[in-house]
């Protein structure tokens, strides 16, 4: 008998219609199974029995919003993978998304098919029942260690001193190793914008953080330089309570 | 100090009844005594017309103040009010434009039958539709400015002018403008400033792009730099059309266009954030332009 691999199954939760009439569509084109929801209310009626592989997030919604829902599933030690739909692109909220255990956000409007990309990397690295890297309080990649409430490093011991951008880019791809991040999406991520010139800042907050880190670009420990593309964290990073 | 006189003007007599005393008490010989008589009815009548031409005073100098705050406050609403009624018109303006292209580009992919019409008509649709996003993004990014916190560090301004030059340098536009840097070398170079670098990069950037996109091919493009007192003075200066005299009061606002501009590429926000993140870091822009002759752009920067 030949099994067919089930097709990942998601639930897309947004109070706009215009957006989720297009968007459910394009999902089930592109191999997921998938299943609406208006607002976080309606979406913890439907996760107990649904059972999704993963939930996308709009952040704004009436009645129970995005954040809500997100901090109570965590609560109840819901590990299903989350991508945040942040509305307005606050760096504040950016910072939020992580530290309240979303795997992924993108920020609104955005390319359905850089959605796609990211449902398919935040699904290759959910173990499931797990807790995503994004939601562990410190990270770990042999001794360096990184304290995200705090928002300090340590290596060997030794506490280092970075700029807050280059802290928020180094949490970034910690808790999204072995992925490759292009510039334009590390642009996205961390700045919340992106301009002509905003690739050379991220290669100048890169360089900042390979020296803290006495990280030889050639044979990296760390951040790996795709050449014309990105970045990739290659160091395995692991979670500490 | 703003309100010096005031206290000046509070302080004269008892200046004056001081400087009076000690310049009769170096009086050689004995000291004149004069003595007032008055009864219990004259007192009361002085004491009680000194207390309401005091309290009267303070009253009337108090009015005047509120009269004349209140004035302010006016005008200051009026000019808001101004501000943001020209704001949602240029808004509206910028969006009709795509929003039109769009709907007829939909109309052409419903109703022709020729394929390459209606693919022309998805790569229009398509265009219009990352002018909107760029658009909001812009906006976006013009209100986080005035409410981000700057990530200060010491920056060396001639490294980012150098960087951005070439940058510039790179674009097609601009093989076909000279285009020259001139930083100081002696008696000292530029000193670092403490500033947000990304900020800066991404001011200085829109500055460059700004002078190759205003300007024609064949004209000059000179910036400069220079340390003035305690301030950076960074100047980018062309040979280009020139600004009319009645648009130069509004070129730095949020989506305004001149009328050189309405042909050219572009939100409309770039000069605008320009001025948003000098502001930020407690700098001045200025703007100096002859018809015909060119015009110069000219950021202030306190270095500490």
């Amino acid at each position: 008998m030949v099994t067919i691999p089930e097709k990942p199954k998601i639930l897309l939760v947004d109070d706009e219609t215009a957006i989720t009439d297009n968007l459910a569509p394009f999902l089930e084109r592109s191999g997921y199974l998938t299943r609406v929801a208006a607002d976080g209310e309606e979406a913890s009626q439907i996760l107990p029995q649904y059972h999704p592989d993963l939930v996308i997030l709009d952040v704004m919604m009436p009645r129970l919003d995005g954040r809500e829902l997100l901090r109570k599933m965590r609560k109840s030690a819901n590990w299903t993978p989350v991508i945040l739909l942040t509305q307005v692109g606050e760096s504040s909220e950016r910072a939020m998304a992580l530290e309240e255990g979303a795997d992924d956000y993108l920020n609104k409007p955005f390319d359905p098919y850089e959605l796609v990309a990211r449902i398919r990397a935040v699904l290759r690295r959910a173990q499931p029942g797990e807790p995503p890297l994004s939601s562990a309080p410190r990270l770990v990649c042999g001794d360096l260690h990184f304290d995200r409430r705090a928002r300090r490093v340590w290596k060997a011991g030794q506490e280092i001193i970075l700029t807050p951008k280059a802290i928020n880019l180094l949490e970034y791809l910690m808790t999204h190793p072995d992925e490759l991040i292009t510039r334009d999406r590390l642009l996205d991520a961390v700045w919340g914008w992106d301009y002509p010139v905003g690739t050379r800042t991220v290669d100048t907050r890169i360089a900042e953080i390979r020296r803290v880190l006495a990280d030889d670009p050639v044979d990296p420990r760390f951040i790996e330089t795709i050449p014309g593309n990105g970045y990739r964290f290659v160091g395995r990073v692991g979670a500490q309570g | 100090m703003k309100h010096a006189w005031r206290w000046t003007a509070a302080l004269l007599p008892l200046v004056i009844g001081f400087a009076l005393a000690v310049y009769w008490e170096t009086q050689p010989g004995s000291q004149p005594v004069y003595v007032l008589k008055a009864d219990r009815v004259a007192l009361a009548e002085i004491f009680g017309g000194i207390c309401s031409l005091i309290l009267g005073g303070v009253i009337f100098a108090r009015n005047w103040l509120a009269r004349r705050d209140r004035k302010n406050v006016d005008a200051y609403l009026v000019r808001s009010a101004q501000e943001r009624r020209q704001f949602i018109l240029r808004l509206d303006h910028e969006l009709k434009n795509p929003l039109t292209a769009m709907r007829a580009g939909l109309a052409n992919l419903g109703g022709s039958p020729d394929e390459s019409d209606r693919q022309a008509a998805l790569t229009s649709l398509e265009t219009q539709l990352l002018r909107l996003s760029r658009l909001s993004a812009d906006l976006r990014k013009l209100t986080e400015l005035e409410q981000q916190s700057l990530e200060r560090t010491s920056v060396n301004v001639s490294n980012i002018l150098e960087e951005m030059v070439e940058l510039i340098q790179a674009k097609p536009e601009a093989c076909e403008r000279s285009l020259s840097l001139s930083l100081p070398q002696a008696p000292w170079p530029l000193p670092s400033i403490s500033a947000d670098r990304d900020l800066l990069v991404l001011a200085i950037y829109n500055l460059l792009d700004n002078a190759v996109k205003y300007t024609r091919p064949g004209d000059r493009i000179e910036v400069r730099a220079s340390e003035v007192e305690d301030h950076v003075v960074i100047e980018v200066a062309d040979t280009g059309p020139g600004i009319p005299d009645d648009e130069i009061q509004n070129v730095w606002d949020e989506l305004y266009r001149g009328k050189g501009a309405r042909s050219l590429p572009g939100s409309g926000l770039g000069l605008a954030l320009i001025r948003a993140v000098v502001e930020r870091h407690g700098g001045k822009v200025q703007l100096r332009s002859r018809i015909d002759q060119g015009t110069i752009f000219t950021i202030n920067l306190p270095i500490r």
